[in-house]
């Protein structure tokens, strides 16, 4: 049994799609922390 | 090594990166850590480490040698399952999240997961345990040398004895520099590096070749790649899950991070990491998936990762990833040196040797051993005896038996002490007959599993009933001005 194109397209998509959201999430966590003065 | 004949970048362009990127984290790591004399602040950054360092660290970690080098070799032997089975790896991230809370309630003074492991369990568990986690800490700072001189040679055609050299001397150096806060602090860097250059790749190959040529190419010339029933690749998946969740808890890679957080943020730092890290793996293995499509010669299974992004970005984009590789490589590897060089100084250097060290003795101590550790690792990397998944996995063994023996430590009181020994022990001694009869993909499912019934047994036949406040112990100023 073999994956099919679809399913392989939608793992891939979706993998891709969070790993274009890290740097976000990353980036606003560290502005909040900077601005709140815990960032370590 | 010699340098391969693909190499895209010269070697002269290669060095320059290096060289850049080395000024780089060296003028950091002093920047960083020019006022950290004190113990606390060199290895934990002063315990107040907030969310968005918290996360980048323990995501940039966990990002090593096996994602940019070991996932995609993963990928090209075991198929979709591998790079599933890689994914899995962030289950160890989200488990380790409510221990990482319990750690800092627990032991608001502590240093290192072998602290826990003397306290819960007494000294004979504890340097079994050490001798664990040592061995393991030993394979993955090998495991990350080898692959910077690979990869480095794979793109640049530096010489893999030059590479390796480099990237060892500038981690040991801006680690001994800037200690934990240094650590940390180019570790958030180093993750919007990895993942920069990680979709860059990924994207110019769906813009090269498309998604579904990758697919149909695979299931051309490698059907095997696209088969949801490998055997071997499902017992890799849950083999791997283990292994990670083995490698999170008993390391003082971890645990250091949880000493390091302020209040309240190693449990969400953890889960979130986990979330984030999750698709990384999945990410890189697809692009080696690619290797059909490409109709690349890969002429060994390690080189893969750095092959395709060669084929797919040309010479400007060659650049990046370098960057992007030197990047994953150097996070993990200074969080090792940082964690693994403050455990030889609490657990060997104060606990055996010198009980009454000062905490300006243990910070100097920590720099000999960032150092020592630097060398050792140098001296191992040299021969270059084994490929890189095959080294990572080895140590899959050993790990896997810690898990039990930690997590029951750290929720139930009557975990016992004969229970954790017999735990790692024999699982370690299973997980490794089992590497070596059946095969790499089956040490840490085999360990865990033997490891586990120990536990339980020793529980039912010798329950211990711990008290949690024998876990909080006082740090070494006050034990050396007692002496």
């Amino acid at each position: 049994m073999t994956i099919s194109s679809a399913a392989f397209s939608i793992l891939i998509m979706c993998a891709l799609a969070l790993v274009v959201a890290a740097p976000l999430i990353l980036l606003t966590l560290l502005v909040r922390d900077w601005r709140s003065k815990n960032l370590w | 090594m010699n340098a391969v004949n693909s190499a895209i970048l010269d070697a002269s362009t290669g060095w320059l990166v290096l060289a850049g990127f080395s000024v780089l984290w060296i003028f950091l790591g002093w920047y960083w850590g020019r006022n950290s004399d004190e113990l606390d602040d060199y290895v934990l950054a002063g315990r107040r480490v907030g969310m968005a360092l918290g996360t980048a660290t323990a995501m940039a970690t966990w990002v090593t040698s096996n994602t940019t080098m070991a996932a995609p070799q993963i990928a090209l032997q075991m198929g979709v399952w591998g790079m599933l089975g890689y994914s899995l790896g962030a289950v160890g991230l989200l488990m380790f999240a409510p221990l990482a809370a319990r750690i800092r309630r627990l032991m608001p003074g502590g240093y290192t997961s072998g602290d826990f492991v003397r306290l819960r369990y007494g000294k004979t568990a504890w340097r079994v345990f050490l001798l664990i986690s040592l061995c393991y800490s030993l394979g993955w700072l090998v495991s990350m040398g080898m692959a910077g001189g690979v990869l480095i040679n794979a793109l640049t055609g530096i010489p893999y004895h030059y590479g390796m050299t480099v990237i060892l001397v500038i981690c040991v150096g801006y680690t001994l520099l800037g200690g934990f806060r240094a650590v940390i602090g180019t570790d958030f860097i180093q993750a919007l590096l990895i993942l920069s250059g990680l979709l860059l790749i990924a994207f110019l190959a769906i813009d090269k070749v498309g998604i579904d040529a990758i697919h149909a190419a695979a299931l051309e010339e490698r059907p095997e790649l696209m088969n949801l029933l490998m055997p071997a690749a499902i017992m890799f998946l849950f083999n791997n899950l283990l292994f990670g969740v083995g490698e999170i808890f008993h390391s003082n890679v971890w645990w250091s991070r949880a000493f390091s957080f302020r209040e309240g943020v190693g449990k969400k730092a953890y889960l979130l990491a986990g979330v984030l890290w999750a698709p990384i793996p999945i990410v890189a293995g697809f692009v080696a998936l690619a290797v059909p499509a490409l109709d690349l010669n890969v002429p060994a299974a390690d080189m893969v990762g750095p092959m395709v992004a060669a084929k797919v970005l040309g010479t400007t984009g060659a650049v990046l990833v370098l960057i992007m590789v030197f990047s994953a490589l150097s996070s993990s590897l200074d969080s090792l040196l940082a964690a693994t060089s403050i455990l030889v100084v609490e657990d060997i250097y104060r606990r055996h040797l010198k009980p009454d060290a000062s905490s300006a003795q243990l910070r100097r101590a920590t720099g000999w051993i960032i150092v020592g550790l630097g060398v050792l690792t140098w001296l191992l990397c040299a021969p270059r005896i084994t490929t890189l998944a095959e080294l990572l996995y080895f140590t899959g063994a050993f790990v896997a038996s810690t898990i039990w023996p930690i997590a029951a430590g750290l929720f139930l009181r009557n975990a016992s002490t004969m229970g954790a020994i017999a735990g790692m022990v024999l699982g370690s001694a299973a997980g490794l007959y089992s590497y070596f009869a059946i095969g790499f993909y089956v040490a840490a499912l085999v360990g865990a599993a033997v490891s586990l019934v120990c536990v339980v047994l020793g529980m039912l036949l010798q329950p211990a009933n711990f008290e949690w406040v024998n876990l909080s112990e006082s740090r070494p100023e006050k034990e050396g001005q007692a002496a």
